[in-house]
């Protein structure tokens, strides 16, 4: 417990001085939940000029439910292309630059030391993520109209992406500890969360992934309902079992 | 306190330590000797939990290491021989933080920045900080909470000559503090200054573990150094007559006696300086220094 506190106090100070929270900031708000919608209000005003009339009216077709989907398939990938970046380095660098030495020599917990990291980086994301979708839905309102988009619908639709990032988080954190370069777990994470999206076509399997909490997420009018039940409990099983296997690692894994 | 037995430790097919095995008394200064690559920072590595070892066993405080190892720990601080901390927090921070992690009371880390002469510094980030520093704050933050027993690996060898005054000092001041010191080092100087016992380690194995006064005596060598107000060589002869007289060798106004019988030649040599009726201006046993021990050791093998 007490190393649980001096580490999470720790990161916070870490993600305010090397500008973590900042980065995140720009990729999972600035960009996608602000930039975006603005990007996709102002595209047919900048091309009326070069389009033909038929391809323009194209644009017209915009609705609050369409710019938040819009929304959602950017968000998706800045969130993971950022998260992994960001944080690969969450237990790598910790033992390949021999940062441990200390804390572990003075009797830390691996067990305090990882949950600390986990939890801190998962409450900060959902954050994020919350923040970024109510941002996003004052844009959406605001610049366009129709679609039966709500606060109650956009709730939902966050409460999925923020289970699917978590569970991403708990696999960045293990590979983390796996590799000795972050490198190796950020681009894994990527790879592993663009691929499993290829599962989504397969009806019969799609739901028993994490993936499809992401499917769902855009499926305005029904977020949620029952089909989303295994993709939830796999990945509530999958965090438990990639923390789990982060702190064992943790406790094994030579410091110096 | 510490007792280690048949401690083995490969790196892959590098054997780095080949079983060895030492005891380290409570409240001793345990100098550990080797040049570089012997195997020091591997055992002390080892002793601090913080890698695997292959075979062996580690006793410390009456318990076995491996199963007690969280607990043992918490009796324990350790000074690497490169310390790394979070270099964007500063010196205040950093032992906030480390204290935290052993329950130690925060109003008194400006006491430990006094100690290591941080305290004007406390507010700087430790990236910025020289060598000299991070290694008073890395002391700082082994020393803290007073452990029973401290594993400093290589304390002053990095720092210029003043730094490394000032860090023999400080040792010198935990001495008095009654912990248990396990100190690393190839600088044999700092050894004889500040430690009572020695070990000698060389390619993971151990050539000797000796009390520094008991060594000295042992490794005491057989001859006494005589030094005349003028030149004694009409007189040597005489000299030579006593059958405990190995040889004696000459050089301007100063001879070495080489004698067989060190103990019985201390009571008679005087009698037999004094027969030649001239004037001695020194005389003395010739004392080995570490050193010389230290290089005889590693040649012999
Ligand atoms: N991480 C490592 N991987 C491989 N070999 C190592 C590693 N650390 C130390 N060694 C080897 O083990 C031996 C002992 O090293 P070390 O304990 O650092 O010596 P010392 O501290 O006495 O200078 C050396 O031959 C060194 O090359
Ligand atoms: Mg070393």
């Amino acid at each position: 417990m007490k190393s649980f506190k001096a580490y999470f106090k720790k990161e916070i100070t870490e993600a305010i001085r090397t500008y973590k929270y900042l980065v995140l900031f720009f990729g999972f708000i600035f960009w996608p939940a602000m930039l975006g919608p603005m990007m996709l209000k102002l595209l047919p005003l900048i091309l009326k000029n070069y389009m033909p009339a038929e391809t323009m009216q194209l644009f017209s077709d915009f609705t609050r439910d369409y710019a938040f989907q819009s929304f959602l398939s950017d968000s998706f990938q800045f969130m993971l292309a950022f998260m992994a970046f960001v944080l690969m380095g969450l237990l790598a660098n910790e033992v390949r630059l021999k940062r441990l030495v200390f804390p572990y020599s003075r009797g830390a917990d691996p067990e305090g030391v990882v949950l600390a990291k986990y939890i801190h980086y998962a409450i900060t994301v959902s954050l994020f993520i919350l923040i970024a979708f109510f941002i996003d839905y004052l844009y959406v309102d605001r610049f366009f109209t129709g679609g039966i988009l709500s606060l109650k619908i956009l709730f939902e639709s966050s409460l999925l992406y923020i289970l699917y990032f978590c569970t991403l988080l708990s696999i960045l954190l293990y590979l983390s500890s796996l590799f000795r370069r972050g490198l190796a777990a950020g681009f894994t994470v990527l790879i592993l969360g663009f691929s499993l999206s290829i599962f989504n076509q397969f009806d019969t399997i799609k739901a028993y992934f994490p993936n499809y909490l992401i499917l769902k997420a855009a499926d305005i009018g029904h977020v949620f309902d029952s089909s989303l039940i295994p993709a939830i409990i796999i990945s509530f099983c999958l965090i438990i079992l990639f923390v789990f296997l982060s702190v064992l690692r943790m406790k094994k894994i030579d410091v110096a | 306190m510490i007792k280690v037995v048949d401690l083995k430790k490969n790196y892959g097919r590098v054997e780095a330590l080949k079983s060895i095995s030492f005891e380290v008394e409570k409240g001793s200064v345990f100098g550990f000797i080797g040049r570089n690559g012997a195997g020091k920072t591997t055992t002390m590595n080892i002793l601090t939990g913080l890698i695997k070892f292959n075979d062996g066993k580690i006793i410390i405080k009456g318990k076995d290491f491996q199963e007690n190892k969280q607990e043992v720990l918490k009796s324990i601080g350790y000074l690497p021989e490169t310390p790394t901390f979070y270099d964007y927090m500063n010196a205040y921070e950093y032992l906030r933080f480390i204290g935290e992690i052993i329950s130690y009371e925060g109003k008194n880390v400006s006491k430990l920045l006094e100690m290591v002469k941080l305290a004007k510094h406390k507010k700087k980030r430790i990236g910025a900080y020289s060598r000299g520093m991070k290694q008073r704050l890395a002391l700082a933050a082994a020393f803290m909470g007073n452990p029973e027993i401290l594993f400093l690996d290589e304390p002053a060898s990095a720092l210029d000559p003043e730094g490394r005054m000032e860090m023999l000092e400080l040792i010198e001041g935990l001495k008095n503090e009654k912990i248990t010191i396990f100190l690393s080092t190839h600088i044999l100087n700092d050894a004889e200054r500040v430690c009572n016992k020695i070990c000698i380690i060389d390619e993971g194995k151990i050539l000797l573990t000796e009390n520094l006064s008991q060594l000295y005596k042992s490794y005491i060598q057989p001859i006494f150094d005589v030094e005349f107000e003028e030149d004694p060589t009409d007189k040597i002869d005489l000299l030579k007559k006593p059958e405990w007289v190995e040889n004696i060798k000459e050089n301007g106004r100063k001879i070495s006696i080489y004698v067989k019988d060190l103990d019985y030649a201390k009571k008679e040599i005087l009698k037999e300086l004094s027969k030649l009726n001239t004037s001695v201006v020194s005389y003395q046993i010739r004392k080995s220094t570490l050193e010389d021990i230290f290089m005889r050791m590693v040649k012999q093998k």
